[in-house]
């Protein structure tokens, strides 16, 4: 039981210091939402982030909370209406959200929140069965130019990351994104299997849920979502084979509206504290998660960017009316 | 759907309690068409979204027929007279869960009136013992999920002076 | 031969003296979370994961082994004694389980259970060890249209939960089937019977419907017909501990489930609610006391049991051989692999033999541990029942609300949950029997999207349902199962309800 101490011990803290001085960041209770049931990857962010904040001695306390429902939606409208100008809460999320929000009709949306930090993020690759005749992204691309009803993609959930990526692609090698035909499966599971058994001519996931199938060469990687080749990787990027397609699914931290300034400033100070720590470091080795801490406004910018950019590819697929 | 608890058992009689079944299965097929109806189609291919709804529809529908013949012909199995004030103390009992977790009443609150709500449907009258037992044991459970698997539930005025 | 030689030695690290004892608190560990209602093995993994996190990998294995089955057997206890399932796999438990346990034979079912659980558990591991490279190859052929198929056979075979008469178990079916469609179209992202209520979105939470029409809808009957007959709850009648006939209409059921979980489990679609679901419809066919089932047999406990662990030693063969997590618990488990910087998947069992075997064997050590903690706690579970009959259907509720209020605190969950109350009560009332419901919300929206999926993949072309081999088998085997009851009259144990 090697939290409970911890916990009791920063509880028993918490009231001897209760009474002095609270401007010290260290004194910090924070309350954050995982906006998912419990396990799943925002509340492992969630919980990650109480760990290394607490660790750090960053945060007196952090409570992690779960509200779980509809890809976020349910979560940010209760963090939004029920936090709002409150300086101590924060929540995760990350990209499928975006697409989340926007599908569900979600009155709640992105922009109302205080973006505070990028945290993580996942490359995505495109994979094909070994016995698969397509070896390049080019290949790919051709096939879907000559009839794309006949190319299918096994991929997550409906308007997820990797649908999203299904179209980006077939619009960046100009087809006809609209009619791209993406088989969802629930889980990385699933939709694995189905490639492995050729039943799909290609597969979108995030790449380290592929990458022991790559190396043993059962799934030939076609190619990779990042700007720049991963290093020590022979995996070629979309970019490289002349494909403008770059993505990562992503995870950050928000705060409520309605926050001054002053409030703001603390918890991005404590987000990259925390990001900086060696408890934080050890966390992203453990679970593989590369770091992509961006804040402030390059991250409010980039929220913004993507936010248009996935609405539109959902709207162009027909997931979200225009 | 609730009437019916006065009719006396009565073979070869019609069964109003089975036609109000019979008819709520028909309303049923009729919100799964209706809600289909407003699906966008946007599957390019095989089938959409829309036609799942369509066949749990019909198979409402006909076993609606089916439940309407068993009902007129009086077919539907006896039953016995029911303590319907017990079951609504129960379902009280339930609804004012749903309150206080609903304005931030807390885990303890609302389960301990649930806890004294049925007891005392189940023919318990010593209220206040009841109180205390349910107050302790749901602490005991709020403080075993929050303290030691750090798992929370909804807290309100009590939880906080834990 | 070579795997022998692996097993011994996994076998010779796990049995080490401290490693017995890690794989005792795990167990413990593991059943006192897991017994909480609401809180089902993954949960009860992710929870107490961060426990292992200072031993070593072996030792950290092993215990993380005996959480698992102790969370599984957990689950299972809650199901039979309140009958408030914490997952869908352990729904078929309760269906006899709990009415074993009303009747005073709460010991022999959790008997059977935890020997079950053993029995499953050590051959579907021992299945591991050796078919996994096999199996899996098997596996990964299954397409859409191989799961719609075998779909097919559950819903033809679950027909045995329905009861004496046709139209009201298909009522009940069809009210599942209804319920399952609540929520986002997985295939097209649109919402389907959600009347814009963004909590319906996800649809309908298995175990909200199974605790609302289970345990919330018995405890509003009971109260109902308080007045007619006092009901007596004896917590034991006759033997606590199992009698020579339930060992014999155990065993059988034992083995029938394994041979139902394990295979089904090693599908990465296949889940362990089907095998359970298959092995109780098996066993109540297969009876000899067909006038027990639905008020307490004891096979209708053994054999789902026996399939629901055996399906989560299934689970493992892609976990292990591909990497593949196929359950919520798996992906905990996969987890916990990644702390060590392991990849479970097709280079595992090639880099890292002493840990597969040593997985292996800590999972036999695991179920052993099980059996020597809880068969002495039968016993004190049981007396639970004997607590006055208002405080026990209070706790009851209360135990089954907290289930809900942990894992979503809405109000439109708890109100989903008093309203399946509601239902369930008014089904008992008009003699409408319950499982269907629960089938039809689990196997309605499967079927759906995999032959939505086939259906897409062929370009809207039927025929590749029966271009499969695989998927052709099933469809044929449904199709003889459906009619050869009609075509044996009298021999069918289907009575016609019209006279």
């Amino acid at each position: 039981m090697i939290p409970v101490p911890r916990r009791l011990f920063g509880a028993a803290i918490a009231f001897t210091l209760a009474v002095a001085s609270p401007a010290l960041a260290q004194q910090l209770e924070l309350k954050l939402m995982a906006p998912a049931a419990p396990g799943g990857g925002w509340d492992q962010t969630a919980r990650a982030m109480q760990q290394a904040l607490v660790a750090a001695k960053i945060a007196r306390s952090v409570q992690v909370t779960n509200v779980a429902g509809a890809g976020g939606s349910v979560g940010i409208a209760q963090f939004v209406n029920g936090a709002k100008g409150d300086g101590n809460q924060m929540m995760v999320n990350g990209f499928v959200m975006v697409g989340a929000l926007a599908m569900n009709k979600s009155p709640v949306t992105l922009e109302q929140v205080t973006p505070i930090a990028r945290l993580t993020e996942e490359i995505q690759v495109i994979v094909v069965p070994a016995s698969s005749p397509l070896k390049t992204a080019q290949d790919l691309a051709n096939a879907l130019k000559a009839d794309i009803a006949k190319v299918t993609f096994a991929g997550g959930s409906a308007g997820g990351v990797d649908h999203v990526m299904a179209a980006l692609f077939a619009g960046a090698v100009g087809a006809d994104a609209k009619k791209v035909n993406y088989v969802p499966f629930s889980g990385g599971g699933e939709s694995l299997a189905a490639i492995l058994g050729a039943k799909v001519t290609a597969g979108i996931s995030g790449l380290s849920e592929y990458e022991g199938q790559i190396k043993s060469g059962k799934l030939r990687a076609i190619g990779v979502s990042s700007e720049k080749r991963i290093p020590g990787s022979d995996i070629p990027t979309f970019k490289e084979q002349g494909i403008d397609l770059v993505l990562a699914n992503w995870r950050s931290v928000v705060a409520p509206p309605g926050i001054t300034a002053e409030q703001r400033k603390t918890l991005n100070d404590a987000v990259e504290k925390m990001v900086k720590s060696d408890a934080w470091k050890d966390i992203l080795k453990q679970k593989g998660w590369d770091d992509a801490y961006l804040s402030g406004d390059a991250f409010q910018d980039f929220l913004k960017k993507e936010i248009v950019r996935v609405t539109d590819v959902l709207k162009s697929v027909g997931l979200v009316k225009s | 759907m609730t009437d019916g608890t006065s009719n006396r058992p009565a073979p070869r009689r019609v069964d109003r309690a089975g036609l109000v079944i019979a008819l709520a299965l028909a309303v049923l097929a009729a919100v799964l068409v209706w809600d289909a109806s407003q699906l966008q189609s946007a599957t390019t291919y095989g089938m959409g979204p829309g036609a799942m709804p369509v066949v749990v529809a019909v198979g409402l529908g006909l076993l609606a027929i089916g439940n309407l013949i068993d009902a007129l012909r009086g077919n539907l199995p006896p039953r016995e007279s029911a303590d319907v004030k017990a079951v609504l103390l129960i379902l009280i009992g339930l609804a004012l869960l749903i309150a206080i977790i609903g304005f931030g009443g807390g885990f303890i609150l609302a389960t301990s009136a649930l806890f004294v709500t049925t007891s005392a449907a189940f023919g318990r009258r010593a209220i206040v013992t009841d109180i205390v037992i349910a107050l302790v044991l749901t602490t005991l459970i709020y403080l075993a999920f929050d303290k030691l698997l750090t798992l929370s539930l909804p807290s309100g005025p009590l939880e906080r002076l834990l | 031969m070579e795997t022998f030689a692996a097993l011994a030695h996994g076998m010779a690290v796990a049995v080490q003296p401290m490693n017995l004892l890690y794989a005792l608190i795990g167990v413990f560990l593991g059943t006192a979370v897991g017994v909480l209602p609401g809180i089902g093995p993954a949960l009860t993994v992710a929870l107490l994961l961060p426990v292992t996190y200072k031993l070593d990998p072996g030792g950290s294995l092993i215990m993380f082994a005996g959480i698992y089955y102790g969370g599984m057997y957990g689950g299972s206890t809650t199901a039979i004694l309140i009958n408030t399932p914490g997952e869908s796999a352990s729904m078929a438990t309760a269906l006899e389980g709990n009415k074993m346990a009303k009747a005073g034979r709460g010991g022999p079912a959790l008997a059977t259970a935890a020997i079950g659980s053993f029995v499953a558990g050590t051959l579907a591991t021992i299945g591991l060890a050796f078919l996994a490279p096999w199996l899996v190859d098997v596996a990964v052929r299954f397409g859409p249209e191989d799961y719609f198929a075998l779909m097919c056979v559950a819903f033809v075979t679950v027909s045995a939960t329905f009861g004496d008469s046709p139209i009201r178990g298909l009522t009940s079916l069809f009210i599942g089937l209804t319920l399952g469609l609540v929520g986002i179209d997985k295939l097209t992202g649109q919402p389907r019977l959600s009347f814009g209520v963004p909590e319906l979105l996800d649809g309908v939470e298995v175990t909200t419907l199974a605790v609302g029409l289970f345990a919330v809808g018995e405890a509003l009957y009971v109260v109902s017909r308080r007045h007619h007959a006092e009901e007596k709850l004896e917590p034991v009648r006759g033997s606590l501990w199992m009698t020579a006939q339930d060992w014999k209409r155990s065993w059988k059921a034992w083995l029938r489930g394994t041979m139902f979980g394990f295979p089904i489990g090693a599908l990465p679609a296949g889940g362990a609610e089907i095998p359970t679901f298959l092995s109780y419809s098996t066993e109540r066919r297969l009876t000899n006391y067909p006038q027990e089932f639905g008020k307490g047999a004891i096979e209708g406990v053994a054999g789902p049991e026996a399939a629901n662990n055996a399906s989560a030693a299934g689970t493992l063969v892609p976990l292990l051989t591909l990497g593949l997590p196929t359950s919520a618990t798996a992906a905990m488990m996969l987890a916990g692999f990644q702390q060590y910087g392991l990849n479970p998947g097709p280079l595992l069992f090639a880099e890292r033999p002493d840990l597969v075997w040593g997985l292996i064997a800590s999972l036999f050590i695991a179920n052993v541990m099980l059996l020597v903690l809880n068969l002495p706690l039968v016993g004190l579970w049981v007396k639970l029942l004997a607590i006055p009959q208002p405080w026990l259907y209070a706790g009851i509720l209360v135990f089954a609300t907290m289930g809900t209020i942990a894992a979503k605190p809405s109000v439109v969950e708890l109100s989903m949950l008093a309203g399946f109350g509601v239902l369930g009560f008014l089904m008992r009332r008009f003699d409408f029997p319950i499982a269907p419901v629960v089938v039809g919300l689990i196997l309605g929206p499967i079927a759906e999207s995999q032959l939505r999926r086939a259906l897409q993949i062929s370009l809207g072309d039927p025929m590749t349902l029966l271009q499969s081999p695989m998927s052709a088998t099933l469809l044929a085997i449904a199709l003889i199962a459906l009619i050869a009851p009609f075509v044996m009259k009298g021999l069918g144990r289907f009575k016609a309800s019209e006279d």
